[in-house]
């Protein structure tokens, strides 16, 4: 990695910190772009920076931590299928469109499905959707589409589901085996994507909880000094600890199987949702009000746990895997 | 993985093929048969090169990378091999003290014997001094070139079979508690000397407790000056939440095949509740196998702040206690029947109502759970400290 983590690190909290919690969505996207990180992992022959898998670790998890909005994880979904469609003519130009910013968006709910896909961030302002199926992926322009809005808690996104016409074709990215591996990177780059946004979030909303402890004061004495409240403190700073050194483990591990990067989403959200839900209950009354930004890290941390498949789905995964691995 | 790294898998693999200590599950059945099993294996050890890769390189057996350790304590677990419990404070807490604080003198007497089999153990907890460890009491007076001891020592992890013991004393009641402790090295064949075994609730002695009645220990054996015992002590401490977490997280990962066969063997292996936890479990022990090989990254990165060592140790109590929680559940009625327990059989042992209750040895020994979090809120986040002094109100 030509850039370090750290200082990769460094220059991302810096942009995103300028514009606080959940930005401005159209500023935080052409930041977004401009800064690059949209091609971080595109090899550098197609345009990108080759960083892989670490580097983009290093974009979501400060993209969780600010709660920055937009459609960075789908987009760089579709930039990844895109870089991998070789035979495609319009390939180099599709992808230095994407890399620049111009919305290309896919489904973040996991799974395939077919006809309809949901969770579908930005699709009102696509260009194309990405519709992966199990022997086909394919870049189907948004005139093909037919998009519906859903409201959802979490505003600091925006999802739709796209329900494809009984015509719509688009280009194709890949097909047979290779489009059964490339959905399977995918579906992997999503989990992983969904597990820094969720570490991101988590170490921000501790360290907004442990300055309000020290800030607030009860009976005479900071929150901050009961040690009832020290120690939820340190067991979330504990799991968040333990979920960060297993993200950066297995970004760093190329073979890492799906399953694997299943049970670290599942991790690495059950610490965001342990962390924000503790969150609002040590704030008190403030964390319940709207003006107050502890219920963005609680509804985004809740949306990341249904995202991509649960916990109880991929634990149950992980535990399949870790039975096999000993048989 | 590099080549040199498989390489060296290979041939540790090789190595412990020829050498691993067989049945000694069944044999070590009393405490004689323990000693002499461990006494061997680390012997064996020794002589392999396998049995201090965490020491400086200087050292005969020591110098491997970090990587290097993983793949030796990886391969030791999966040949299910003893863990080397009789000599675990030799190697770790003494050696490393040693390194840091002894004399060349010192560390040219000791470590050379540590090698050979020389064991250790610590003195440092007291009646009134558990979590509280500067309220030490034990009184070391000076007389010329001698200290003389008097006192009493609890929970000396293998203080009845040790030859030499890690000791933590009073030389000063003046000031700060902790600025009148000293650190010496005492030899318990000394005159004076008493070891007590503990009869622990898993029915084995581990620990013992040490009596101590006027014994004399020569000045030239103390580590570091008088009143800087605090500061050594620290250095042990942070060995035990340090390295050996190492070691333990990846034997707790080659352990997970006891889980899966008790899964098996109970015809479960489609339940999804099972495999939930399971697969929790394992990602538990990935992650506290992730937690610890980056804190031993940042600690040679000169990087390690107060408070980092406790993260990796809360990790790894809380998820051995689930461990064997687990086990304890699976193994259903079966695991409440009593079955003698293998001596220094270590965590893992499928003896799960054992190991589970032998799971506390980490969560409160080396400093409590309770002990960590106020470190990790205290020290690493910034919380206010415990208030010195308090009073009980409406007392009079």
């Amino acid at each position: 990695m030509s850039m370090t983590r750290a200082e990769l690190q460094d220059s991302a909290r810096k942009a995103f910190g300028e514009g606080g919690l959940a930005a401005n969505a159209e500023t935080s996207w052409g930041l977004i772009a401009e800064m690059g990180w949209l091609m971080m992992a595109v090899p550098e022959d197609q345009g990108g920076l080759g960083l892989g898998r670490e580097a983009t670790g290093v974009i979501h998890t400060e993209l969780g931590r600010a709660l920055v909005p937009g459609p960075a994880i789908a987009q760089m979904l579709v930039i990844e299928a895109l870089s991998a469609a070789n035979g495609l003519p319009e390939r180099d130009e599709l992808l230095a469109r994407a890399i620049g910013g111009e919305v290309m968006t896919a489904s973040l709910a996991g799974s395939g499905a077919t006809g309809l896909l949901r969770c579908v961030p930005d699709a009102d302002r696509a260009s194309h959707i990405l519709v992966v199926e199990p022997a086909r992926v394919t870049l189907v322009p948004v005139a093909d589409v037919d998009v519906t809005p859903r409201d959802i808690w979490d505003k600091t996104r925006r999802l739709f589901d796209v329900r494809l016409s009984g015509t719509a074709s688009g280009l194709v990215l890949a097909e047979g085996d290779a489009a059964a591996a490339l959905a399977e990177r995918l579906e992997g780059q999503l989990l992983f994507a969904l597990a820094g946004d969720s570490l991101g979030g988590a170490d921000a909303i501790l360290e907004l909880t442990i300055d309000y402890l020290k800030l607030r004061h009860q009976f005479s004495r900071p929150l901050a000094l009961f040690q009832a409240l020290k120690h939820r403190v340190a067991n979330m700073k504990t799991w968040l600890a333990a979920s960060e050194a297993l993200f950066w483990s297995r970004a760093a591990d190329t073979s890492a199987a799906l399953p694997e990067l299943g049970a670290l989403k599942a991790h690495a959200t059950s610490v965001y949702r342990i962390i924000a839900e503790d969150a609002v209950q040590l704030h008190g009354g403030i964390g319940l009000t709207m003006e107050h930004h502890c219920h963005l890290f609680l509804k985004r941390a809740m949306l990341n746990c249904a995202l991509g498949g649960d916990s109880d789905h991929w634990e149950e995964q992980a535990g399949r895997q870790a039975l096999n691995a000993s048989a | 993985m590099t080549d040199a790294l498989e390489t060296l898998r290979h041939e540790v693999r090789a190595w412990l093929e020829a050498n691993a200590p067989a049945d000694w599950r069944e044999a070590c059945t009393s405490h004689d048969a323990f000693l002499a099993t461990q006494r061997g294996w680390f012997a064996k050890l020794a002589e392999g090169g396998y049995a201090v890769p965490h020491w400086p390189a200087e050292w005969p057996g020591g110098g491997r990378s970090l990587a290097e350790q993983k793949i030796i304590y990886e391969e030791l677990a999966r040949a299910d091999t003893p863990r080397l419990l009789l000599s675990f404070m030799s190697t770790y807490h003494a050696a490393s003290t040693l390194f840091e604080w002894g004399s060349t003198a010192q560390q040219q007497l000791y470590i050379p014997r540590i090698l050979e089999g020389e064991i250790w153990c610590q003195g440092f907890s007291e009646p009134g001094a558990g979590s509280d460890l500067a309220n030490v009491k034990t009184r070391a007076e000076r007389r010329g070139d001698v200290y003389v001891v008097n006192g009493q020592k609890l929970w000396s992890t293998m203080g009845q079979f040790a030859d030499k013991c890690l000791l933590l004393v009073r030389t000063s009641s003046d000031g700060a508690k902790q600025a009148g402790l000293t650190y010496l090295l005492l030899d318990l064949k000394a005159k004076g000397v008493t070891a007590r075994p503990i009869h622990q609730i898993h029915g084995d002695e581990e620990f013992a407790e040490l009596f101590l009645d006027d014994v004399e220990v020569p000045v030239a054996e103390r580590l570091g000056e008088e009143g800087q015992g605090w500061a050594v002590a620290q250095s042990t401490l942070s060995s035990e939440r340090g390295l050996t977490l190492l070691e333990l997280s990846a034997r707790m990962r080659g352990a997970l095949w006891r889980i899966a066969d008790l899964i098996r063997e109970a015809g479960r292996e489609d339940d999804p509740g099972i495999l939930r936890d399971f697969g929790r479990l394992a990602t538990n022990v990935d992650a506290t196998c992730a937690l610890a090989d980056h804190f031993l990254a940042t600690r040679i990165a000169g990087e390690e702040r107060v408070g980092d060592a406790s993260l990796v140790k809360l990790s790894y109590s809380r998820t051995l206690r689930d461990y064997t929680a687990l086990g304890l559940r699976l193994g259903g009625m079966e695991a409440q029947y009593h079955t003698p327990i293998i001596f220094g059989g270590g965590m893992e042992t499928g003896n799960w109502m054992a190991d589970f209750m032998n799971s506390y040895a980490w969560t409160i020994a080396g400093g409590s759970d309770e002990v960590q979090r106020n470190i990790i809120s205290e020290r690493l986040l910034g919380m206010p400290r415990e208030p010195k002094s308090w009073t009980l109100e409406g007392a009079a």
